[in-house]
């Protein structure tokens, strides 16, 4: 009896463990989401604190009105630094000269990915370099390097580096030293930095004026940061600005709230998925546990107790279970975001300490979640457990399982209405941006839960099918059968898994659909077969030296080749991006565009040529005049437009003459188009023209494939980014299924104990829970992958008008996603087979 | 048709075997020096008081459990020793089960529940074999149903038959119409008898009830974990007459041991 009694709190213990874990796991992830959030803000904020320590007031360049971060300005003079020198409220001053910089590796290529390569001048004392190695730099040819450089380059001490900036030759300078930052780091949030004799960053930035990109000043002792601020307004005068530091500082934060507030909604969109996935694993845990407990409650209503009493108390059980599971949960989450937060630190933003945040809001939505979510969750079950007739108590088989119609039905009707949200969304039938994105994305939302309803139904078939495929195994074939035992919870337990791969999938088959569009109308109208063009993440636009076009233009079998300026204009007041070409016919050809007004022949100076949607933002048309300034231009210049272009993605945008570009941010062009003529062997064209360009090393010579591979380089990233998205939802799902398998395990004690002592196998026994799992594993697999294809089908249509044609399905991708199923699902079997195989027998076969 | 050959050999024997559960004070022993043997071709019921050390001994005998001393054989194969894979294996090929309820798969039809010791063994069932008890039991109608759809007696019927179809050398039954009213409880019984006379099968049922032991060869009495009676020919009366003076018997069992 003693045996009977603690062997069923044993399996009570494990069931309210099992429940709890869903619950632990859904704040957690809220509470983790919302902590590293404020950590990640509060850490930035120190990083931003970093910036000029010491300082009161800061004097640096106008910057130019709307032109961005990368165009050429002018700095603070050497007058006006005399000027605040001279002031007696003035203690201390340190000078920065700091721009992007292009840096040659030991393999020839430009170092740096996405974080910027900086020169800066080693004498600048408003940040805290520590030599690491070697010396600082004495000669305008020498150069001390940040250990991140040297991680990123391959070079190190003693070797030669080349470098450039925007308006330099390349130029060749000994690595006298490696330096990193206090307190202990290689670099300042990843960036890449070589330091420079002050002269030598002059001339690398300014063009060898004595001008500054900023001034840090320290007040007098006794003089307060405003005081020192007004004092020295009449220094600097019109041709700079001065703020205090803290003024600076706050703006620098205001923007890495911005930058923050994103990643937050990011993580907490992680959050919610999580909360969302488990939802159907306690509805479903709660499920498992009251049916084990049908007897229980039968006795209970056969003494008495109402449906309201049953309902309450297992409300009550939830909202108790629910409590202690979410502050777990929320301390867990807590942890794991302060543990998080050094991760990110230390691994993206290259952090000296790190700044742990606990908001209140943090374990208070968790707990308030978690709460809810469980009570929640647990209210169909409760309803349910109330419905239990008393005779119950006394019927000794169980029962076949409820009709799963108007479970089916409702889900249809569900899904039907969560498309129409989607469908009404994307076709923008609702007024203002908000409201259709918001239609779109509950309409996805309750497309899930829609299907996840459908799931009992869909059940059958097809886990009928994917049995077939264990059905020569007889334990496989009674793993199956088990699966398909309880449409229901195969059902949930299958959703939670399919939530996740619904969501990548989506993303993935939409993401490659723009690929693949874009590839396709490279493919039709591209007319050109090579392109010369540097890579997009360098610090410096990659240029070339335009006088090589004309050997490019001799190579063997080229027809035409045609070399781009790029600039980043004023047009009429706004921002356009402005074209200059030698050949601007040919290179309309060989881009595909199309002319629909006027000429492109022979653009003469005072002409442009742009496509029609630019030129309706404007509101001009043929004829008419604008007036642009370009990035290095000193007015503004009258232009009339001769030729209308058709909008096309690869041609859109304005065009002036050549001789322009030389007021353009880059005055080298920064790209080239090759026409290979008919019956020429490409590739040997492709080499002649790598020969010409050998001394070249900001650009290569790419074919369409490589050139493509580039431009859509992006998604590539994308895709990536949603795998970690899968990943998360795999971890919960693994619970789940785990979950459903253990309380299974532990409803079937006594068929296992019987199975066992007529002759099966520990081994068989194993192989029919897992094949079990599996089978469940895969089935939300197969059901996320086709929820996942239609929702990105229906976006995919929806975005057609605006050039994505094609639907692309990821066929790689998705067979991974069954793979990692596949996995998931031998992976949740492990527990709970081991444990259906340990079995007591004599246990499991000794009646009640 | 009868099949038992003439000369009797032994099915099932155990030699001193000895059991108890838990340590010190709290020690039960359910088994105290049992040797009995189950000849083949026979009936046996094995009956007793609760606690008495029944099932212990069916549990024994059957390799579900282990003796703490003393052997037991099933055949000529000792099954004292075995590991679990051997034990399995024995279980497998040589005995049948059937048990108070709870016997069946309910996943699985009554025709699949049947065959499911073979499926098990990777085998398939004799189908003259399997027609032959099936007809037997009357349960041919019912082949496609799930247990959900039967009733007690029928569940039984259907366990019954799953114990039989391998030809397994012993049936091992603890209480199998525990939960049956009379006529279904008769029904199992006969089939029980018939399999005994007819197929030469050997059978030992644990069983309180005095009419169910009047359908053996042979009843042996169990008290406190010993063998206090070994009557043969048993009719319902005898048996009823024996218990009434269990108390003697039980006493005397005692003062032997002390
Ligand atoms: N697993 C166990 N742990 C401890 N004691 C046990 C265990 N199994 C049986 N016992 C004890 O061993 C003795 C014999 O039990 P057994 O189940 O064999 O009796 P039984 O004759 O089958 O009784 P019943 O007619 O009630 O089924 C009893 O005293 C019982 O309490
Ligand atoms: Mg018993």
């Amino acid at each position: 009896m003693l045996r009977a009694t603690l062997k069923g709190m044993a399996a009570r213990k494990a069931r309210l463990i099992l429940t709890s874990l869903a619950v632990v796991l859904g704040s957690a992830f809220i509470a983790s989401a919302l902590v590293l959030t404020a950590s990640i803000r509060a850490t930035v904020a120190d990083l931003s604190g970093d910036a000029y320590r010491g300082a009161d007031v800061l004097v640096q360049p106008l910057e130019p009105e709307n032109r961005g971060d990368r165009l050429v300005r002018d700095g603070v003079t050497a007058e006006t630094l005399a000027a605040i020198e001279s002031s007696e409220d003035v203690a201390e001053v340190s000078t920065t000269v700091s721009w992007m910089v292009n840096a040659l590796g030991e393999d020839g290529k430009i170092v740096g990915g996405f974080a910027p390569t900086l020169s800066v001048n080693w004498g600048d004392a408003s940040v805290e370099r520590e030599l690491r190695e070697g010396r600082a730099p004495e000669t305008d040819r020498e150069v001390a390097v940040s250990a991140q450089f040297v991680t990123e380059s391959g070079l190190g001490l003693g070797d030669t580096v080349t470098a450039y900036a925007l308006d330099t030759d390349e130029t060749a300078y000994e690595i006298v030293g490696v330096y990193g930052y206090s307190g202990g780091r290689d670099s300042l949030s990843g960036a890449t930095e070589l330091a420079f004799t002050t002269p030598e960053a002059q001339r690398l930035v300014f063009g060898g004026e004595d001008a500054y990109t900023a001034v840090a000043v320290t007040a007098a002792s006794g003089v307060s940061a405003d005081d020192l601020l007004a004092s020295l307004e009449p220094a600097v005068g019109d041709e700079a600005q001065a703020i205090t530091r803290q003024a600076y500082v706050d703006d620098l934060n205001a923007e890495s709230a911005e930058a923050t507030k994103l990643i937050g909604y990011f993580l907490l969109g992680f959050g919610l998925i999580a909360v969302f996935v488990s939802v159907f694993l306690i509805a479903n845990t709660f499920s498992i546990v009251i049916a084990g407990r049908l007897k229980e409650i039968a006795m209970m209503r056969a003494i008495g107790a109402g449906r309201g009493q049953i309902t309450r108390s297992v409300l009550a059980e939830a909202g108790l279970l629910g409590a202690v599971a979410s502050v777990v949960g929320a301390g867990i989450g807590v942890a794991a975001g302060a543990g998080l937060t050094s991760v990110v630190a230390n691994g993206f933003l290259d952090t000296a300490s790190t700044s742990v945040a606990i908001p209140w809001t943090a374990p208070l939505a968790a707990v308030a979640v978690g709460v809810g979510v469980t009570v929640l969750s647990a209210l169909v079950p409760a309803v349910r457990a109330s419905k239990t007739p008393p005779v119950e108590a006394m019927r000794a088989a169980a029962k076949a399982d409820k009709p799963i119609l108007g479970v089916t039905v409702t889900g249809l009707l569900v899904t039907l209405l969560g498309a129409t949200g989607i469908v009404l969304g994307l076709n923008e039938t609702f007024d203002g941006d908000n409201m259709n994105l918001m239609s779109a994305a509950v309409g996805a939302g309750v497309v899930f839960v829609g299907v996840a309803l459908l799931t009992a139904w869909l059940s059958k078939p097809v886990v009928a099918l994917l049995g077939a495929v264990w059905s020569w195994s007889f334990a496989g074939r009674l793993g199956r059968l088990n699966a398909a035992r309880n449409p229901r919870r195969t059902a949930v337990t299958a959703a939670a898994l399919m939530i996740g791969v619904t969501l990548v999938t989506a993303t993935a088959t939409l993401l490659t659909s723009v690929k693949e569009s874009l590839a396709a109308q490279f493919e039709s109208s591209i007319q050109a077969e090579l392109f010369i063009t540097g890579p997009v993440t360098s610090s410096v636009p990659a240029t070339f030296d335009p006088e090589l076009m004309d050997d490019v233009r001799a190579v063997d079998g080229v027809d035409t080749a045609v070399e781009l300026y790029y600039d980043v204009a004023q047009v009429d007041g706004t921002e356009q991006s402005v074209n200059a070409t030698t050949d601007l016919e040919g290179g309309i050809a060989l881009f595909g565009g199309e002319v629909v007004e006027g000429t492109v022949e022979n653009l003469a100076e005072g002409q442009t040529v742009v496509n029609e949607s630019s030129a309706d933002l404007l509101g001009a048309g043929l004829g008419d005049t604008v007036a642009m300034t370009f990035s290095r231009g000193t007015e503004s210049r009258e232009f009339t437009i001769v030729g209308i272009l058709a909008d096309n993605a690869d041609t859109d945008g304005w065009y002036v003459d050549r001789s322009y570009a030389t007021e353009f941010y880059t005055p080298k062009p920064t790209t080239a188009l090759v026409d290979v003529a008919d019956g020429a062997d490409v590739e040997e064209v492709t080499a002649d023209v790598e020969a010409v360009l050998a001394d070249e090393p900001a650009v290569s010579v790419q074919n369409h494939e490589e050139y493509l591979a580039q431009v859509t380089v992006f998604f590539d990233y994308a895709i990536i980014a949603i795998q970690l998205l899968l990943a998360l939802a795999m971890i919960v799902a693994v619970i789940g299924v785990v979950n459903t398998l253990v309380l299974s395990v532990l409803e079937r004690t006594r068929e296992l104990g019987m199975l066992r002592a007529m002759g099966m196998t520990r081994g068989q026994t194993t192989r029919m829970v897992t094949v079990e799992s599996v089978t469940i594993a895969l089935f939300g697999a197969l059901l996320g992958v086709g929820t996942g294809l239609l929702l990105g089908w229906i976006v995919q249509q929806a975005l057609a008008p605006s050039g994505i044609e094609e639907f692309a399905v990821p066929t790689a991708l998705i067979a991974a996603y069954l793979g990692a199923a596949v996995l998931v699902g031998l992976l949740a079997a492990i527990a709970p087979a081991v444990r259906a195989s340990k079995v007591d027998i004599l246990g499991a076969i000794s009646y009640e | 048709m009868s099949t038992a050959s003439p000369v009797k050999t032994t099915a099932v024997s155990a030699e001193g075997v000895w059991k108890a559960y838990g340590t010190g004070e709290a020690q039960v022993v359910a088994l105290r020096d049992v040797s009995v043997q189950f000849a083949s071709g026979a009936f046996t019921a094995i009956m007793g008081p609760s606690g008495s050390g029944k099932s212990t001994l069916m549990h024994c005998l059957a390799g579900l459990d282990t003796t703490d001393r003393g052997t037991v054989h099933i055949g000529d194969t000792p099954v004292t020793g075995l590991n679990d894979k051997a034990l399995t294996k024995l279980r497998r090929d040589k005995i049948g089960f059937i048990f108070q309820q709870f016997n069946l798969l309910p996943t699985l039809t009554a025709e699949e529940n049947i065959t499911l010791p073979a499926a098990i063994a990777g085998a398939k069932a004799d189908p003259d074999w399997l027609k032959k008890i099936i007809h037997t039991l009357d349960l041919t109608d019912r082949l496609s149903h799930k247990p959900t759809e039967l009733s007690g007696g029928q569940q039984q019927r259907v366990a019954c038959a799953r114990a039989l179809a391998t030809r397994p050398e012993v049936v091992f039954a603890d209480e199998p119409t525990g939960n049956l009213d009379t006529r279904s409880g008769a029904e199992v019984l006969r089939f029980l008898r018939t399999s005994v006379d007819d197929f030469g099968q050997t059978i030992v049922m644990v069983t309180h009830d005095p009419g169910a032991a009047a359908y053996a060869d042979r009843v042996v009495f169990l008290a406190d974990g010993r063998i206090v009676e070994d009557m043969a020919e048993p009719t319902a009366d005898k048996v009823i007459d024996k218990m009434k003076h269990f108390e003697e018997l039980v006493a005397a069992a005692q003062e032997e041991t002390a």
